[in-house]
Parts: C-alpha cells; structure tokens; sequence
C-alpha cells in the first residue's frame, strides 16, 4: 500500500499537468490567454506554503505540551522548511505571472505581499534553529516562536490590503480572486490544490524519516568513537 | 486571593526596580539609546532639513523615519534586559527565585519605561527639526503610547527567546522583524495621519488589538520560554 | 512495603545527553529527612547535571524525580522554587551590594528581608560591598545566604565549600547541621576534602 500511494500521486500529478495545458481551455480577459496557466501552480504553492505554516504551529503546540517529543519537533521544522521553499515558488510564479500580465514583475498585489511578509517569519524561524545547539532547548524556543508568529501573521493579512490599496489604487483589482472560472479550469485548479497538498505531506513525511535517520547514525558514530 | 496578587505584584516591581537601579548605575541602555537616537536624528534632520521637505512629502517620508528609529534603537537597547542575565549567569538564580510571569511583567515594565523615555526624548525634537506641525496632537500621543507599548511587549519577548541562542546581536533584530512589522505599518500609518490631522481610522483599533495579542500571547508563552 | 515518608526525594532512572554525550543513563537514588546523599565519582562524570536535574533547572531526557513535601507531590515549577542551590557557576547581581541582591531576592521568594540581614551576620559577609567586588570566598558565603534565604526542605550543595577560610567553613557547616537536625534533605557533589557528617548513602557515577 505503502508504495502504491507515491504512484499514484505522480500518475495524479501527471494528470493535472495534463489538465492545466490541454484540458483547461485558456482564460478569458487575460493579456495572454495561456498564460492564465500558471496559475494552476502559483495557486496550490500559496496555498500549501500557509497550510506548512500552520501545520508547523500544530506540531509546535504538540510538541510544547505534549510531552517534548523529538518528532513533533523535527515535524515544525521540516514543515517549516518546505513552507518557505512552497512559498518563494509561488512568489516566483506570481512574479512571472504578473510580468507578462501587467509588464511589472511586482505590483504591490495584496496577497503577495502578505505572503512574501510571512515568508519572512519562516527564514527567521530557521536562523533561530541554527542558532541553539541544545536540542530541547531549540524545540522549545523554535515552538515558541512558531506559535508567536501564527498569532501575528493574521494581522499582516487585514493590514497590507489596506494599505496597499490606498497607495495603489490600481484600476486592475486583485484578479485572482475574481477570476470568472470555467468549470473546467475549477476542475484542474481543485484537481492540482489536491495534489500539491498531497505532495507536501509525502515529501514532508520523507524529510522526516530522512532526518531521524541522519541523526541516529550520527549518534551511533559518536559512541563508537 | 488578593494576598497571592499583591505577592505577585511585589515580585514584579521588584524585578523592576532591580533592573532600573542596576541601570542608573551603569548607565549602559540609557547610554546606547540616547547616543542612537542622537545620531540618527543628526543624520535625518541634516539630510533632510536644508532640503526643505515639503509638506505632502514630510507627511509621506518623516513618519517611516520615526519608526525606524524607534525600532532600531530598540534594538540596540532593549534586548539586554534577558541577554545581560544570560550572560552574566543571574539567570540561574532568577530561575530558581522568581514566578515567570511576574518576571516577564517587570522586564516589560522595564522596557516600556525605557521605549517611553526615548520617544518623549526624540519626538519633539523630530518634529522641530523637520518643522512638522502636528494636525491631531492627542493622536500622536495615543500612537506612540499604543505602538511603544507594542515595541515594549513584542521586544521584551524576543529578547528572553534570543538570550539562550548564540549571535544575539543580529539574531534578535531577525526575529524581532517579522513580529514587530504589522505594529510598525499600523503606527506609521496613524502618525500620518496624525500628522496630517485626519482622524484616526480603523488602524487605531488595530494597533489596539495588536497589543492585547502580543500581551496574551507573551505571556501564555513566556513560561515555556524561561523554564526548561 | 514501607509507605513513602511525608518528605523525600527520590529518582530513577535519570538520563540526560548533551549532543551525542549521554552525561547521565539511568541514575537511581533517594534521600530522607535529616540524611544526606553523597554523589561521588571522576570529573565529567555527571555530578553537577544530576544535581541541576534535582533543581529542576534541566530537564532530563528520561527518568522520573519524585519530590514531596508533607505528603504533597511537586511539580517541577514548585519544586524549582523550593530547593536551595549551592552551584559554582551560580552568580548574582554585580552593579547591587550584597544587601540590595538579598533583599531581591528576599521579595522575589516573599521573605521577610530580616531573614537575610540574619543570614549576613550568620557568615560575615559585608552588606555594603558590591556584589562583582567580592572575593571568590566571600561570593561563595553570598551563595549559602541566597540558598538558605527561603528555609528549603531541600538543599542541592555542589561544590559547596571551595574557596572557604577556616570561619566560612565553620559557618556553613553549622548551618548544614542545623538543616538537616530540623528534617531537611541534602544532596552533595564535590565537597573537596571535607568530611560530612550524616552521609546516608553515596552514589558513584560515571565508572
């Protein structure tokens, strides 16, 4: 069963490929019509980037005051990890995205400045980690600040629309909000929001199992020696 | 009841008192933020004052640069307050000796004094250097009371987490960013509008609601941070 | 079986590693009223972490400690604020006088600061001498004062008595005495070459 799933995952995948350029016909009202496509990756990364955020402060909450296991620990911060590399992905594809529909590679869009502000949390979660060599000690503070920033991050999100709004009042409004989607697109669009999730736990559980295997052999080494 | 709460405000007074008279004899955060402040208000006022920024632009620009400050010298200042009993290994005995939220509530205590002192210090003379003339004077206090209480807390915070990790000179301003930058938007945008004379909008609840966050969660958190 | 007294310590099991040094692996022991337990063996061996793990100031990786005063389990949170640490690396306020660190800590711990003032007199130390000015025999009398400040039940004395003259000795060892004639619990590590009286037991670590 173990091995099937992956499988089924990449013929998924393959799928949603397959959907986003030939099944999906090309929005309508776009500068050019194709390169709506993008959005069927750009989206599910968003997505996934903040689902790692907030799977990371579960963990961390596990972690804290469910006993201090080593697991919930190391579950935070690869989660954590794939969170940021999800999120300068979809930061990317916006960016891409918005140069060929706009002509600038960033526009002060809302929602990517919310996302790209957040991401900031991720990589300072990351330097905090490798600041703390004792292992209880940077679970606990990495938790900590984990759970910090998912207190605080809503606040980003209610507060740079405001503000970016009043500064650009661009005539284009957000759009992928408001995108008129055809039932196909919706299709693919769900179809690969499935799959990018589904991606991210598997290659999360992976990192996992591939951690505690590196740290178990560099303990076994050191008591050999 | 009362005599548990009054045993816990002695301890956090004490904690304040211990570390503002352990301050007046050294000197050392006073010294760092006064000299900060100073510095970068000769820099801002000489660049910008011959200038001659004019009005629409000195509302745009001048109230990022107060922040900035602000945040800044903070930076340099505040996170002594848990690096200082770290390093000096105090920390051993305060673990021992003291209930943590009583600790926490005295070193925020400590630092909001501290933020207070130094925007009471620079604020005017922001202002008259850049020949600003405030629209809406109660905002403007309620702004940087609101956002220095904000700074206070969120720092206050981070500086207990970075005093047990190494490099925490840059470690703390790394951390202490993306915590502090949803205070910094709301506040620089009321100091507009303060500024500009415009009444506060809904960034003033904001803010608000930003401090009773940080608060809650200091010190639902503090406690895993401080005890092993 | 014989019920457990109203006032002990015990542990089983205690683990602790740092990195990929396992510093403790399975340490046992248990201490009564007016006994003290005497914790021996080589440099590095774990001493001082054992007894930072009976403070509570460290966490062990596994193990159980099990502390109860009158019959009252504690936590670790309460058990922290109960204990009276002697350790070498415990330090206190430079830029305060001797007095002004007491009497802190006097209201951190809700002692009346006359116990203090006491506790001074008791081991000669000089209330008005900046505590970063100390002597490393008088910082070692300041550490007694601090770990007796609030009559623990428990004492975790490490090190206890290096760098003391003759009367700082004597001082410390009427003290202790008094401590453990009035029910109170001792755990020693490196006590140098002075005798304790009272050993109820001793644990080796580290062969």
């Amino acid at each position: 069963m173990k091995t099937f799933l992956p499988w089924l995952l990449w013929l998924w995948m393959c799928a949603v490929l397959v959907g986003a350029f030939l099944y999906a016909p090309p929005a309508a009202g776009f500068a050019e019509g194709e390169s709506s496509r993008i959005l069927f990756f750009h989206v599910p990364m968003a997505w996934v980037s903040l689902l790692a955020f907030v799977a990371a402060a579960v963990w961390s909450v596990r972690y804290l005051y469910r006993g201090r296991d080593p697991r919930h620990d190391r579950a935070a911060a690869v989660a954590v990890q794939l969170g940021l590399i999800f999120g300068v992905l979809a930061t990317v594809t916006g960016a891409i995205w918005a140069n060929v529909e706009w002509g600038t590679w960033w526009n002060w869009d809302p929602r990517q400045t919310s996302i790209l502000l957040s991401m900031l949390f991720y990589a300072a979660y990351l330097a905090l980690r490798s600041a703390i060599e004792d292992p209880q000690t940077r679970g606990r503070l990495s938790a900590v600040y984990a759970l910090l920033g998912l207190v605080v991050t809503p606040f980003l999100f209610f507060i740079v629309p405001r503000i970016t709004f009043s500064l650009h009042p661009d005539p284009v409004v957000n759009t992928q909000g408001k995108i008129e989607m055809e039932s196909r697109m919706q299709q693919v669009l769900y179809a690969s929001t499935i799959g990018f999730t589904a991606l991210f736990f598997w290659v999360h559980n992976l990192q996992c199992r591939l951690q505690a295997l590196i740290e178990r052999q560099s303990e076994a080494g050191g008591s050999r020696s | 009841m009362w005599p548990q709460a009054s045993a816990w405000a002695t301890e956090a007074a004490a904690v304040f008192a211990k570390d503002w008279r352990s301050e007046l004899r050294t000197r050392y955060a006073l010294n760092t933020l006064a000299l900060f402040a100073f510095t970068t208000l000769v820099v801002v006022s000489v660049s910008l004052g011959p200038l001659g920024v004019s009005e629409s632009q000195g509302t745009a620009v001048l109230p990022v640069l107060l922040w900035l400050i602000l945040l800044f010298a903070a930076a340099a200042g505040l996170p002594r307050s848990f690096v200082h009993e770290e390093e000096t290994q105090t920390a051993i005995a305060l673990r021992l000796a003291a209930t943590p939220s009583a600790l926490f509530c005295g070193k925020l205590a400590y630092c909001l004094t501290l933020v207070i002192a130094l925007e009471a210090l620079i604020t005017p003379v922001f202002l008259a250097m850049m020949n600003l003339s405030v629209g809406a004077p109660l905002l403007l206090v309620l702004v940087l009371a609101a956002g220095g209480y904000g700074l206070a807390a969120g720092s206050t915070l981070v500086a207990a987490i970075i005093a047990q990790a190494r490099g925490k000179g840059t470690l703390f301003s790394v951390l202490a960013f993306p915590v502090l930058l949803p205070l910094l938007l709301l506040a620089v945008e009321l100091t507009r509008q303060a500024i500009g004379g415009d009444p506060a909008g809904v960034a003033l609840t904001q803010l608000i609601l930003y401090d009773a966050t940080i608060t809650v969660a200091a010190l639902m958190l503090f406690p895993a941070v401080w005890n092993p | 079986m014989s019920p457990l007294p109203e006032t002990s310590l015990r542990f089983a099991g205690l683990s602790r590693r740092f990195g990929r040094l396992a510093v403790l692996d399975g340490v046992s022991g248990a201490v009564a009223p007016g006994e003290v337990l005497l914790v021996t063996g080589p440099n590095g061996s774990g001493k001082s972490t054992l007894l930072r793990c009976l403070s509570g100031l460290l966490a062990p990786d596994a193990g159980d400690i099990l502390y109860r005063e009158d019959g009252v389990t504690l936590e670790p949170a309460e058990r922290r604020r109960r204990v009276g640490l002697v350790a070498p690396d415990l330090a206190f306020y430079a830029d305060l006088t001797v007095e002004e660190n007491l009497d802190f800590f006097s209201r951190l711990r809700r002692v009346a600061p006359a116990r203090g003032r006491e506790l001074l007199r008791r081991l000669g130390l000089p209330p008005d001498r900046m505590a970063g000015a100390l002597s490393s025999g008088m910082r070692q009398r300041l550490r007694w004062a601090w770990a007796l400040l609030h009559r623990p039940r428990l004492l975790l004395l490490d090190e206890p008595f290096q760098n003391f003259d003759a009367a700082g000795e004597q001082a410390v060892r009427e003290l202790l005495a008094e401590h453990l004639v009035a029910a109170g619990l001792a755990v020693v590590a490196n006590p140098g070459t002075l005798e304790i009286d009272r050993v109820a037991a001793s644990l080796r670590l580290g062969d």
